[in-house]
Formats: structure tokens, sequence, C-alpha cells
């Protein structure tokens, strides 16, 4: 018996006006988990942040390999934090931590804090 | 993969077509449709503009008056790459549908969804079904509502879904896009749209095959064709 679900790994970038907190983040990420799927579902993500850099905006995001379409659902409902106008792309999925940060896209990323076009 | 089109954009001062095209092709998409709102943003009617292809100049009519509407539709068609109608209102989303020159039906419920349920009027839908005009599904009040205010949305959305397969209208996903900050790519539109029933495939379909549709106007050769 398969006591270890699998998990994905989201890379994440936030897209904002201003710079957001790792904990504002966090909770922001959260409140929409819960107020989209609820308790249950909410625990049912297994959701983590692991790691979030405020500086460069990117971060990578831990659940459940069945719940990763309605994490993505969770992170595009999110439209502020803190008061700072957001939007959260998710850049790529992976089933290793490794996989996800490795990726060039967050090797040669530049500040993207005021969406560097 | 399929190329993927951004409608519904609104352009605020300070920002430029170019602008949000680079951020939405970064977002994933291959184009985006600029609404134009108003007469008064572009002084002339010839609307002819398209430095960038990807950037398609459309308009929004917005109008109380059906008179108005036609009178509008007759300046317009044929010189924008589309026309939409900003709908609520059962007798202006009615008066657009019998019109084959409209592309797209916008907030047919009302931007609020302050409107009439599109189960109170079903043979809208069938006009539009007959005229191929989409019908705009917009997912930005999913977005910016919380608990309550949400919850009736989807439900609303749902049944909406439900009519629109049941007619075979073309639905169209979009999220009203102002600014930057309300773009979302379109694996995030796809699981939006999966909260109010849509199937991804039909997601994939209202994201890309049926905008890139109407920007050919693949719908409308047979009438182009009738008007000559």
């Amino acid at each position: 018996m398969i006591m270890r679900e699998k998990r994905r790994y989201l890379l994440f970038e936030v897209i904002s006006d201003g710079e957001v907190a790792k904990h504002g983040l966090q909770n922001a990420i959260w409140d929409s988990i819960y107020s989209l799927y609820g308790d249950t579902g909410a625990s049912e993500s297994r959701l983590w942040l692991v790691n979030y850099d405020s500086g460069i905006g990117i971060g990578v995001l831990r659940c459940a390999h069945r719940t990763v379409e309605k994490v993505r659902a969770a992170l595009a409902c999110i439209y502020s934090v803190d008061g700072v106008r957001t939007a959260i792309r998710v850049i790529r999925v992976s089933g290793t931590l490794k996989g996800a940060v490795s990726s060039t896209f967050y090797c040669t990323r530049t500040p993207p804090r005021s969406i560097s076009i | 993969m399929p190329s993927f089109f951004l409608f519904d954009v609104h352009l605020q001062s300070g920002m430029s077509a170019d602008e949000m095209l680079r951020a939405a092709r970064r977002f994933g998409y291959a184009g985006i449709c600029i609404y134009n709102e108003d007469e008064a943003i572009m002084p002339s009617p010839d609307l002819k503009l398209n430095l960038n292809p990807h950037i398609y100049m459309g308009i929004e009519i917005r109008t109380d008056s059906i008179s108005e509407l036609r009178r509008k539709l007759r300046r317009y068609w044929s010189r924008v790459p589309l026309i939409a109608v900003y709908g609520g209102e059962e007798k202006i989303n009615m008066a657009a549908v019998k019109d084959h020159r409209v592309d797209v039906l916008t907030h047919p419920c009302g931007e609020k969804w302050e409107g009439k349920e599109l189960k109170h009027q079903i043979p809208m839908l069938k006009y539009a079904a007959r005229n191929g005009i989409a019908i705009e599904f917009d997912l930005n009040p999913i977005v910016k509502s919380r608990r309550s205010e949400r919850v009736r949305i989807l439900r609303r959305l749902h049944e909406n879904l439900k009519l629109i397969r049941k007619y075979r209208v073309m639905p169209l996903l979009t999220t009203n896009t102002r600014s930057i900050y309300d773009l979302r790519a379109p694996r995030e539109m796809i699981a939006l749209a999966s909260l109010c029933g849509m199937e991804r495939e039909e997601a994939i379909k209202a994201l890309s095959e049926i905008p890139a549709g109407i920007l050919t106007r693949r719908w409308k050769k047979g009438r182009e064709v009738e008007q000559l």
C-alpha cells in the first residue's frame, strides 16, 4: 500500500504594483482556497508555500498532485494582497522541487516588480 | 497547442495597446482584442489602426436605445474587425442578436448580474446561435467576489452554461481586462471555467477556436456574400 501521496510543485510569479510580503501572500492563498473549496477541499490540497522571494516576486508552492487544477483556480482568484493589486501566474508545474526551480525562466529572471514590459 | 486570444480588453489611460499585448503574450496569449467603448476614444469611425497584427481593435457599442444601436452598427460594420454589444437589458440583447453584423454580446445578464437571467431569454439564445453571435462568459465576477455573492454568481454561470450547451451558442471566455492585474493565463482561465462546470475542451475552444473564428468572421462569410 502506497502511503505517500504524490506531490506537485508549482513555480509561480506574482505580478503586483508594489512589494508583496511572504506572510501576506500565504494568507491570501489560504483565504482563496478556503473561500473556494472550504475546509475539506483546503485540507485535501495539502498546500504548502515552499519558498517565495519577495524581491523578484517568484515562489514555489507544493500541493497534492490531484489538486493542481483547484490550486490554479484558487491562485487565479487572488486579485489583491494586503491592498496591493496582484495577479499570480503559474509558470510551470513539476513533480520535483528541483524540476520546478531549474527552469531557465527562473535562472534568467529579472525583477518583475512592475512587470518589465 | 492552440493559439489563445483574449477578448474584452479595455485600455485605461497610461497604458498602450502594445504594452497590453506584451503582457498578454507573456501570459500565453497569441493576440488580444481591444474593445473601444466610446466614439470619443476613437475620433475616426475608420478604426483600421492596427499597428501590430496581434492587436485587434474592436468596438463595444453601449446604448439604451435600439435605434441608436442600429445606427452605430451601420456606422461601424465592415470598418472594425469586431463589433461587440454591451448587453444587460433584454431589449438590447434581443436587438443585438437579431442583427448578424454583431459578433459578440457582452454581459448578457448585466455586468453586475442585475439583468434578466438567460433562462428567461431563450429566444435571444436561439437567435444568437442562428446568427453566429458569441455570448460572453465573463469570469471576472468569480475572481472579484467572495462568499454568498460568488455562490450566487457561480450558480447563475452554471445555469447559463447549461442553456448555452442546449441551444448551441458559442461561449467566449473573458476576464473583462482593464489592467495587467486583471490578466489571467489561459490555463488559469480553464481552471476558473471548470468552477462553473465547463469542460476542459469546451474552455479551450472558448479561448482559441471561437475567438479566432470571430476574428476571421468564419460564421459570417455566408452573410457577407448575401449583402454583396
